[in-house]
């Protein structure tokens, strides 16, 4: 009697701890991948970051600087214009997309197959590519044959240089990455949405609310988690886009566009100054981070009230 | 009203894109442009594809987003059974989940050039293991978390009535649990297809000649002479619709794996 239970209860744990082996081994393939594709090149990364390295000069770093590199970047004329496009582009495209996304998702709402076809129509550029989408863009807004200015010119207007002039460069990028950027947050709005119980609005409605006070104190309120949530995605992948760019105005004209992204690629593997572009890069790190945790503070905040 | 400008603002750039493509390349010349080709031509396309620099671009794209797809869709699949399983504290697994959506989301840039001096140490540039490997890095952790909370959210019930049965963990997981997460595990492998075949910075760092991929090629049409617009529509023509066709096929599976993160995350 005795020993059955002890041996029940050795094979017992013999039983899990050999599951819980399995379990740990399941896990170890993608260790390796984050680790070695992930974390080793981050930590690379800060090493490089501290070094005067040109790549195109020696093989190894030639020595250490410390934080010059840092002091260096921020005090660089071109590091600021970047800082600022990348704020401006972000900034509008950001706004732009979400009030058009949230307002799109509200147009498509109802079912039937002409808002179901619309929908899907309208998430259409989220799966081009961004570097064929800014290609097609530059086609779009070539001066002389691009079909924006062909438009115009039918209608009497002179467009403007779009790509060749500073302003009309930042606008055109940003354009760009509201077309890009607009789908996603139309679709998760759709889906944040659909978790709204018609009941409520019903209520409303009865209540004597018109369809704009409802959306204001019912829907506004009830989607703004997910809202915000569609505002950092956005914001960080149009701050980190670097496609754009690379295809509609590489960075110019002169530095009218370039952004932290197009700056670091460009100082990093075509200016091989890797020490330079690795220390721009934590400060755009640093930028990146303070988004996110603004967030997801944000959102903590909202959710406790 | 909106509704229709909106509409027409996603698709005309396309159908531009396309007519383009299919333009004999003297019109790209004419004043004032034709907006509609005067005669249709696949010239651009047949240049395209006879060209072998082309056929190895598209051949590498399809390899690089085939092999990242498998591989991580297996690799992710048994990260996520794990982790869920492993029954680790809630604050470890907090930290593992923190870890993975900040891979999600910082600049990219900053491992790129290290990337680039390691694949160069182990002698792997320009090839399409080391673009493989570097979009591993981004679509395992994404993957593994999708599908963390996929697992985690399955009723307990059913995995406790095959370990009575005395099904081990692989059974349970191949004839019990698999079942439940495909349509996750559909939905992960189709944002990871597409961001394969999409992805670009990753792609260009490491692939300079052999290797290169479709949006690196795209992106090498920087001239803006009127008279490489029929190859360069067609080259993105090829790229894009390939996409938007399996997106319209796999819409249901694309839509709740994109709207899965900022609805449930």
């Amino acid at each position: 009697m005795v020993t059955s239970i002890t041996a029940g209860i050795r094979s017992r744990r013999w039983f899990l701890s050999k599951e819980r082996l399995f379990f740990a081994a399941c896990v170890v393939p993608a260790l390796i991948v984050v680790v070695a594709v992930q974390i080793y090149p981050l930590g690379f990364s800060v090493w490089i970051a501290t070094k005067d390295w040109v790549l195109t000069a020696s093989d190894g770093p030639s020595r250490s600087v410390g934080l010059g590199n840092f002091r260096d970047t921020l005090s660089d004329d071109t590091f600021r214009r970047s800082l600022r496009n990348s704020a401006i582009i972000t900034g509008f495209s950001v706004s732009i997309s979400v009030i058009l996304g949230t307002a799109l998702a509200f147009f498509t709402r109802a079912a039937g197959w002409f808002n179901q076809l619309s929908r899907t129509i309208l998430i259409v550029p989220l799966v081009v590519a961004p570097v064929a989408a800014g290609t097609l863009w530059r086609i779009m807004l070539n001066p002389r044959a691009g079909l924006i200015n062909t438009m115009l010119d039918r209608i009497g207007i002179d467009g403007p240089i779009w790509l060749g002039k500073s302003t009309e460069a930042l606008i055109s990028v940003t354009v760009v990455e509201i077309w890009i950027g607009t789908p996603f947050v139309l679709l998760v709005i759709s889906a944040a949405l659909t978790t709204i119980p018609n009941t409520l609005l019903e209520a409303a409605a009865i209540d004597g609310a018109n369809r704009w006070r409802s959306f204001l104190h019912i829907e506004l309120p009830l989607i703004t988690p997910v809202l915000l949530i569609a505002v950092m995605f956005r914001a960080l992948d149009s701050l980190l886009s670097l496609d754009t760019v690379f295809t509609l105005t590489q960075g110019g004209p002169g530095f009218s566009t370039y952004t932290l992204s197009y700056l670091i690629y460009n100082t990093g593997l075509r200016e091989f100054d890797l020490g330079a572009a690795a220390a721009t890069s934590w400060i755009f790190m640093a930028i990146a981070a303070t988004l996110m945790v603004l967030t997801f503070w944000l959102q903590a905040r909202w959710q406790r009230t | 009203m909106l509704l229709m400008v909106a509409i027409s603002w996603v698709v005309v750039p396309l159908v531009y894109l396309f007519l383009n493509s299919i333009k004999p390349s003297l019109e790209f010349l004419s004043t004032p442009p034709t907006i509609f080709p005067s005669k249709i031509t696949f010239e651009h396309y047949s240049k395209a594809f006879s060209d072998p620099k082309v056929s190895r671009l598209f051949k590498n794209t399809v390899l690089v987003t085939g092999i990242t797809t498998l591989v991580t869709v297996v690799v992710g699949t048994f990260a996520a059974y794990g982790l869920s399983r492993l029954r680790l504290p809630a604050k470890w697994l907090g930290f593992v989940v923190f870890i993975f959506l900040f891979i999600r989301f910082y600049p990219r840039v900053t491992t790129v050039i290290p990337y680039f001096l390691t694949m160069r140490e182990l002698d792997l540039l320009d090839t399409i293991w080391a673009i493989i490997l570097g979009h591993l890095g981004i679509t395992v952790p994404f993957v593994t978390w999708l599908l963390l909370i996929v697992f985690n959210e399955l009723p307990k019930e059913i995995e406790e009535a095959a370990i009575i049965d005395g099904a081990g963990p692989w059974a349970r997981l191949r004839y019990v649990l698999f079942p439940l997460v495909a349509p996750g595990v559909a939905a992960a492998s189709i944002l990871t297809a597409f961001l394969s075949w999409n992805e670009f910075l990753i792609a260009s760092s490491v692939a300079r000649r052999e290797a290169q991929t479709l949006p690196i090629g795209v992106a090498s049409f920087v001239t803006d002479q009127g008279v490489h617009w029929g190859p360069m529509s067609a080259l993105a023509v090829v790229m894009i619709l390939p996409m938007i066709l399996f997106a319209l096929l796999v819409q249901r599976h694309l839509i709740s794996g994109l709207t899965f993160g900022a609805v449930k995350g």
